[in-house]
């Protein structure tokens, strides 16, 4: 059972925020095709393939990384998950032109797919081509409306053309280089769409999540602490802390409740330090990024800005001894975008302050 | 198990999606408000600016979204009952689809391109005006104002736009004249179109044309505005037909005038004469700078009764724009009348020269012909006086329609009247007839007529085309100018 299970796991995480139904059976149906075409005995070893790329990856061993993902494609042409793979490899080696073939290709042949999309409008933009990184960001929202990277990149490409379309206008000189705006780059195909976010499908172990689930259907699980990752609901986790005080687990509430605010508070006055000090040091950057990559990529969002403002509501906390995790609805603006999602923070505590291990959006 | 999870997913995702129609609701109702504003101040323009704009967004607090033509209905029927008419005479119209499509045939193609995306922004439409708006700026690169609305749609896409060329502080700063010249252009062009001449009105100034001049240009340097005119009188054998004129509105276009504006007085002073010219000559654009596009139609300033006012100063034409600029500022040339490229050249196309009248008035007012007609039987029974005086030969009653400020190229009466004398004396007293009569009325502190006709000797098919100035002195019509044409 795991396998399918496992497969179309890891395509819920690009189809979850899809609402309309026939955007949701048309991704269904890729997912059959790919479980059709790999075969359930295939998969695991897929996935270590899979894994064993993303490390060379993170790892910063581009060329064997590339030379991993082409063995495998000599197998497996069609593959969507290593061909994007490969893309990312050649973004990161900086062979543009390549990686805007790799990805194109998969636009033709996969177009139900937003990712690919994304990742060519990262590689438009940064050849100052903002109109065709419009483009593929119109048809990556077409694919999938509601994902929150693609419009965010695509905020930040519409204030560029609008700022050229404004310099035309006003007879400034538009050739400035300096602000070209740094859009993020999607690192796995399949991951959940989280600016900040879920474990990439390597990351995660698959068998985890089916792993778990039964113990959540369990009643007072004794630990998950592995399963952690799985999200259990919040009801179910709330008979667990019993043997805790109810005042220290009041006052851990409030700890939480006001580090998460901090951080919110942080981010909206663009103070740079309280916002990465809200990230403990062990927090996993999203998509399997460098911690350093991350920061600066955070810093290229955040510092330019004229104008943020990050608003935490239904905010609902749940602590278990150190570790904690808040759910809210957050609601961010600034002078370039406006938009609404779902935010997870998983906390620890260090010390007497609660810092951030993990951060998603949308669950 | 996986539908419950997609299903939590899922709902994360409604939540953004409605978010996101917030959004568009929000911003396209603001931008969609910055038109409303933008038409409704056009709208109380002639008096009590300020309380336009007030009443503007009054209506935007409370009416629905897009119910532009609602809020103007409810601000024009206040405007009736407070505002007195316009002296132009202009209807001032909501601008309905129906509306813009009478009159876009007469735009040039770029403005009613412009204004279609306007309308679609008033509607809320704005993923379709920018979709116009990508192709207006796509054809017509050098097309300021449609960049700055389509700067406007790309950030709605984004964040709210609270006015028209709403671009970020550093770029206003840097260039603050640019920016409100931009929108100075934008309402002027809007509120062409929103105050239009009422069908089959006149400027004032053609009391009447003869069929030669088939075509006639106004220029309004209030409105920035040139109208083109296409003369449908037809020939007339006879007089004592009817004279009145009979223009049919044609061309609309956008245009700028001098830096400092109108009323040229002095050579160098980038000032647009005010008066009554005809077009003299076409000049060819290979012969030009960039600066004037793609060709030139220069005008007779300074005409003579310029000359009588002392005013100095040449070379003032209608002319195009250079590569780099669609349309000019609307005070932007040294006193030349300037004009986008296309509506340039349909003027080249179009206009004859020599015979065909430019008024440059610092504002129209419009009526309909048979209004002037009482003007211009008036003036027509001295004409006839005069042609009387002529054909007999009656010299001492024949100088007496001519001005003691008259002057023919530096020659005053004294010098110029001997010449009129031998002329009589050769020809004897003859019956003269006035064909094909043109009168132009230029009305300022002076109280003018240009007349030009051909005077043809009885007995002869062809004669002479004589210019006459006129001017009203002491309740009396004389001559200060006159002479042969052509």
């Amino acid at each position: 059972m795991s396998h399918p299970v496992n497969l179309s796991t890891t395509l819920r995480g690009a189809a979850s925020p899809v609402v309309r139904s026939g955007m949701a059976s048309r991704l269904r149906c890729l997912a059959v095709a790919v479980a059709v075409g790999l075969g359930t005995s295939m998969a695991l070893a897929q996935t270590e393939d899979y894994a064993e790329v993303n490390r060379l990856l993170r790892s910063g061993q581009l060329a064997e990384a590339l030379a991993k993902a082409d063995q495998y494609l000599v197998g497996k042409a069609r593959d969507p998950q290593m061909r994007f793979l490969k893309g990312v490899i050649l973004t990161e080696s900086g062979k543009t032109q390549d990686a805007i073939a790799t990805f194109s290709k998969l636009t033709e042949d996969y177009p139900e797919l937003p990712e690919p999309y994304n990742n060519l409008a990262v590689l438009y933009a940064g050849q100052s081509q903002f109109d065709k990184a419009r483009a593929a960001l119109e048809m990556a929202i077409r694919t999938n409306p509601s994902y929150a990277t693609a419009h965010e990149n695509l905020g930040d490409v519409y204030a560029k053309l609008a700022s050229q379309a404004y310099s035309k206008a006003l007879q400034l000189d538009g050739t400035n280089p300096a602000v070209a705006p740094k859009l993020s780059l999607i690192r796995n195909l399949f991951a959940a769409d989280t600016r900040a976010g879920a474990a990439s499908v390597a990351a995660a172990p698959a068998p985890a999540p089916a792993a778990a689930k039964p113990a959540v259907s369990a009643p007072a699980a004794p630990a998950a602490p592995v399963a952690a990752v799985t999200k259990p609901a919040a009801p179910a986790a709330a008979p667990a802390p019993a043997p805790a005080t109810p005042a220290v687990a009041a006052d851990a509430q409030r700890e939480v409740e006001a580090a998460v605010r901090t951080w919110a508070g942080a981010w909206s006055s663009r103070d740079m330090n309280g916002y990465l000090g809200a990230y403990a040091s062990n927090f996993a950057p999203p998509g399997g990024q460098a911690r350093k990559a991350w920061e600066s990529d955070r810093r290229a969002r955040i510092e330019p800005r004229t104008r943020i403002g990050v608003d935490v509501s239904n905010l609902e906390v749940t602590v278990e001894g150190d570790k904690a995790t808040a759910r809210f609805r957050q609601d961010y603006t600034s002078d370039t975008l406006n938009v609404t999602s779902r935010k997870t923070l998983d906390m620890v505590k260090s010390g007497n302050r609660w810092l951030i291990v993990r951060e998603s959006t949308g669950s | 198990m996986a539908g419950r999870r997609m299903g939590q997913r899922g709902h994360a995702g409604v939540a953004a999606g409605q978010q996101g129609q917030g959004m568009s609701r929000r911003t396209t109702w603001v931008l969609g408000a910055v038109v409303v504003a933008a038409l409704l101040a056009v709208w109380v323009n002639s008096a009590r600016q300020d309380r336009g704009l007030s009443g503007a967004s009054d209506s935007i607090d409370t009416a629905e979204p897009s119910l532009l033509n609602q809020a103007m209905a409810r601000v024009q029927d206040t405007a009736r009952s407070q505002l007195p008419a316009s002296p132009s005479g202009l209807q001032t119209n909501s601008l309905t689809p129906a509306r813009l499509d009478e009159v876009k045939p007469m735009l040039g193609q770029a403005e009613a391109r412009l204004i279609g995306i306007y309308q679609l922004i008033s509607q809320g439409r704005h993923r379709d005006a920018l979709v116009l708006a990508d192709q207006l700026v796509k054809d017509h690169p050098n097309f300021q104002l449609a960049h700055l609305v389509h700067g406007d749609l790309l950030s709605l896409q984004a964040r709210p736009v609270r006015q028209l060329g709403d671009v970020p502080d550093t770029k206003a700063l840097a260039a603050s004249q640019q920016l409100s010249t931009l929108r100075e252009e934008s309402r002027r062009r809007l509120l062409a179109l929103t105050e239009r001449p009422p069908a089959g009105s006149i400027p004032t100034q053609f009391l009447t044309l003869a069929p030669q001049s088939r075509h006639a240009i106004a220029i309004d340097a209030s409105r920035s505005r040139l109208y083109l005119f296409e003369n449908l009188n037809p020939a007339r054998s006879s007089p004592g037909d009817n004279r009145q004129p009979n223009l049919k509105l044609v061309g609309d276009f956008y245009m700028s005038v001098g830096l400092s504006g109108i009323e040229k007085a002095v050579e160098g002073d980038k000032r647009t004469p005010l008066g009554v010219y005809y077009i003299t000559s076409t000049l060819n654009p290979a012969d030009l700078p960039d600066l004037y596009g793609v060709g030139a139609l220069p005008i007779n300033y300074p005409n003579p009764l310029d000359v009588q006012r002392g005013k100095t100063g040449s070379g003032i034409w209608l002319h195009g724009t250079p590569s780099d600029q669609f349309v000019r500022a609307p005070q932007a040339s040294d006193g030349c009348v300037v004009l986008s490229n296309p509506d340039l050249e349909r003027l080249l196309r179009t206009v004859q020269i020599r015979t065909t009248p430019v008024v440059i008035a610092p504002e129209l007012q419009w009526v309909q012909p048979d209004a002037l007609s009482q003007d211009l039987a008036q003036f027509e029974g001295v004409l006839e006086a005069w042609r009387r005086s002529r054909s007999e030969g009656n010299l001492a009653e024949l100088k007496g329609f001519y001005s003691s400020r008259f002057s023919n190229q530096g020659r005053d009466l004294a010098q110029w009247w001997p010449r009129v004398e031998n002329e009589l004396r050769s020809t004897g007293p003859r019956q003269l007839a006035i064909k094909d009569l043109s009168v132009l009325r230029w009305n300022d502190t002076d109280d003018t007529r240009v007349v030009t006709f051909g005077e043809v000797a009885a007995g002869q098919n062809r004669g002479v085309t004589k210019r006459q100035y006129w001017i009203r002195e002491n309740d009396r019509w004389t001559i200060f100018f006159e002479g042969n044409i052509g």
